[in-house]
């Protein structure tokens, strides 16, 4: 179970700063930042520039993600904005508009 | 993932998204939070709180904030700032709490230190009706008396 859980109906307005694993099932506007693992899920919307560990993205996105491992946009997601991780999916039914960065 | 969270106190509230949010005893968040479920913090936050269901200000936890709001507020942690509940609120041993206080009710249990004025309101018994109304707003601590 992720450490910080922002629920459904839960909206955040600033700056997520953390150590541990997130999820995200509500609204973000600002900045996400963890060390370890983020979960944008379905429903979930999250307009902020994301920096995490790992990301994966189910819900819509808007901002730019840095992942020092990988990232996985699942079926479903809807991002904009720019990708910088070693390891990229975009799976089938994913939406993607801007620049992948796999640091090659 | 966690079981829904019942509420404490009447009335009937969605059940909404089956998890609770909470703020991660690593998590720093500043900025405002506001929503309709309830919300535990065991981490830092800085900001503004508006949420309808319940909150729980964890033991390690600490919050500074202009304004809080929130129906059943229960506090172990460390908390600057006011309180608005529209439930009960409740200090617990080891809260520190400096700020206003109203709720439905307020208690402050033995081990909980707070500074700040305590605003309930209750019916006072027959014998006591009437007259006993007090003005609000002085910063030293007591509880105003209203009907």
């Amino acid at each position: 179970m992720a450490s910080t859980v922002i629920g459904a109906g839960i909206t955040i307005e600033g700056e997520i700063t953390t150590d541990e694993d997130v999820v995200v099932a509500g609204t973000v506007r600002g900045k996400l930042s963890a060390k370890e693992a983020i979960t944008i899920e379905h429903g979930a919307v999250v307009e902020a520039d994301v920096v995490g560990g790992s990301l994966v993205v189910a819900g819509a996105l808007t901002g730019n993600v840095t992942a020092a491992e990988r990232v996985d946009l699942q079926s479903g997601a809807r991002v904009i904005g720019n990708v910088k991780a070693a390891r990229v999916t975009i799976a089938d039914g994913a939406q993607f508009k801007g620049n992948v960065d796999m640091d090659v | 993932m966690a079981q829904a969270r019942t509420t404490t106190v009447g009335g009937v509230r969605a059940a909404g998204d089956a998890r609770e949010a909470r703020i991660g005893s690593g998590a720093h968040v500043r900025g405002r939070i506001r929503g309709e479920g309830s919300l535990v913090i065991d981490g830092r936050v800085e900001g503004d709180l508006a949420i309808e269901g319940d909150l729980t200000i964890s033991e390690g936890a600490t919050v500074k904030s202009e304004a809080v709001e929130a129906h059943a507020v229960t506090i172990a942690g460390s908390l600057e700032g006011d309180v608005v509940a529209s439930g009960p609120v409740r200090l617990s041993s080891g809260a520190q709490v400096s700020g206003n206080l109203r709720g439905s009710a307020v208690a402050i249990d033995d081990g909980a230190r707070f500074a700040g004025r305590l605003d309930c309101d209750f019916d006072l018994p027959p014998e006591l009706g009437g007259e006993s109304r007090e003005s609000r707003g002085e910063a030293r601590p007591r509880t105003s008396v209203r009907r």
